[in-house]
């Protein structure tokens, strides 16, 4: 609300009523009449006013600076230690949508597994059991089933009376999670939506439960700098996610982002004219794009875009000249 | 104690499936004749060697458990060869840390038998089939997703006059064919 002050300034003092009778010694005598005032307060108030609104100014530059900014950088790029997890959508087995962005704020236990993989399935109990004890509390479990169809899934949710919901996984998400090299695979993701542990295989309950109670205790704006692993393995220490444009790329696998046009369409006719060595008797660009899984394609192709790379940073110099 | 426990068997596995991610595939497997070419209108052996790495199992074709995936070679009937039979070898039961009960899988060395009907009038010449081998393999604490080995049978078909060679006869006498 704006705060109105007599023009001070003007030599016969203000139009309005109310500096007409400060200006008349009797009114300033009657009891009804308005209080005295000193002609300097309001320039002491606007002098007030103007460095209060500086100080807020100040502060809240400051507060911007070394608070909101690190912060929404920080949960823009994540750590490189504890990289933001990729969102998705997808819907669930029971038909509801599954949406990671739901979760903003929760300690998020996501499990990576299938029907058919007796570890995964030996960890499920447990996870029912971390979702009952920590569900209340802000910790949300979520499963990704590998299966090629939800019908086994549907049966073994409705036999274990899973507790969490769980949707049918892709070969895409999977990649976004920096691919799965075993089933089952989880991820203990903190209430600032970054991922503090990736445990690929079979894990005690009481790994997971321990790790869940630390990040319980972080907060959404800031990185749980003192996480600590309960259990792992040599391969879990690091946390590599997928490069989406590699996994969108037309050569499913290839980030072709750093090719001209006309370098892609070379690219490809390179590929095109070579034989992948895996036993698909495919040449590497329908090998590639077929079985996008396949190890022998992707490192040949890679290769490949590597050496074209190189080259055209050491050709780079020579045009200049 | 327990996790300590957990954690080095953990280290074991993803030894192994570093291994695994190194040579591309932890199955290998390669198709071959019983012998060096086939007549018409004969029953053609075939046999499929994998060899799968250590640490892991995969399968076996009747597997212990209803939702584990069996271990399969299939061959793709031609115009000129039909598939009579397949015959796996049986599993050994081994507990895991994962299961309640033994299961009977398949480790390192793995023979499996198929045996083919060449066509009555079926010209001298050389034949491809394809085929594959497909499994689905787990170590102790973690599993693969299903795979398969590509598989390419090149059958060469001479006259009957022509006398037929044994080829690795001594891996033939290890698979039962009947």
């Amino acid at each position: 609300m704006e705060e109105q002050t007599p023009d001070v300034n003007s030599p016969g003092g203000s139009k309005s009523p109310e500096s007409n009778s400060a200006g008349d010694p009797e009114a300033l005598k009657g009891p009804e009449g308005p209080p005295p005032e000193n002609p300097k307060a309001p320039r002491s108030k606007i002098l007030a006013g103007a460095l209060m609104a500086l100080l807020v100014v100040v502060g809240l530059y400051f507060v911007n600076r070394y608070w909101i900014a690190p912060a929404v950088k920080a949960q823009t790029k994540g750590s490189d230690t504890h990289p933001l997890a990729p969102q998705f959508s997808l819907t669930d087995i029971t038909g509801k949508p599954l949406n990671f962005s739901d979760y903003k704020g929760k300690v998020v236990a996501l499990d990576f597994w299938a029907t058919w993989c007796g570890p995964c399935r030996i960890e499920i109990p447990g996870f029912i059991e971390l979702q009952k004890r920590y569900g209340s509390q802000g910790f949300a479990m979520i499963g990704i089933s590998m299966d090629d169809s939800p019908e086994p899934v549907v049966d073994f949710y409705k036999q274990f009376q899973m507790n969490y919901p769980v949707a049918i996984g892709n070969e895409r998400l999977g990649e976004l999670y920096g691919g799965m090299p075993g089933l089952p695979t989880t991820f203990l993701i903190g209430r600032d939506g970054r991922i503090y542990a990736k445990h690929v295989g079979a894990y005690d309950p009481s790994v997971f439960e321990a790790e869940i109670k630390q990040l319980l205790e972080g907060s959404p704006a800031d990185e749980a700098a003192n996480f600590h692993l309960a259990g792992r393995g040599p391969g879990d220490d690091k946390i590599e996610l997928g490069n989406p444009a590699a996994i969108d790329s037309e050569i499913p696998g290839i980030d072709l982002t750093k090719l001209t046009a006309d370098q892609k369409e070379a690219y490809k006719k390179l590929l095109a004219s070579q034989q992948c060595t895996c036993g698909c008797k495919l040449n590497l660009l329908k090998c590639r794009q077929i079985d996008r899984q396949c190890s022998f394609s992707r490192k040949l192709a890679q290769d490949q875009l590597d050496a074209l790379l190189k080259t055209k940073r050491n050709a780079a110099p020579a045009k200049q000249l | 104690m327990r996790i300590i426990a957990w954690s080095g068997l953990l280290t074991l596995l993803v030894a192994s499936v570093g291994w695994a991610q190194e040579n591309g595939s932890v199955v290998e497997a390669r198709a071959l004749m019983a012998t060096d070419a086939a007549h018409p209108n004969s029953t053609i052996k075939l046999a499929v060697l994998a060899q799968v790495a250590p640490g892991y199992h995969i399968n076996d074709h009747k597997p212990s458990l209803d939702y584990l995936i069996p271990t399969e070679f299939k061959v793709e009937p031609s115009d000129q060869f039909a598939v009579a039979n397949v015959v796996y070898p049986k599993g050994t039961l081994k507990r895991f840390a994962f299961s309640d009960i033994p299961l009977s899988v398949y480790e390192g060395a793995v023979g499996v038998g198929a045996t083919l009907q060449a066509g009555k009038t079926v010209p001298p010449g050389t034949y491809t089939l394809k085929a594959k081998f497909a499994y689905q393999a787990c170590n102790d604490h973690a599993c693969l997703p299903p795979a398969s080995v590509p598989l390419t049978v090149t059958i060469k078909v001479v006259p009957r006059n022509v006398p037929l060679k044994p080829v690795e006869s001594d891996v033939f006498q290890r698979i039962k064919f009947e």
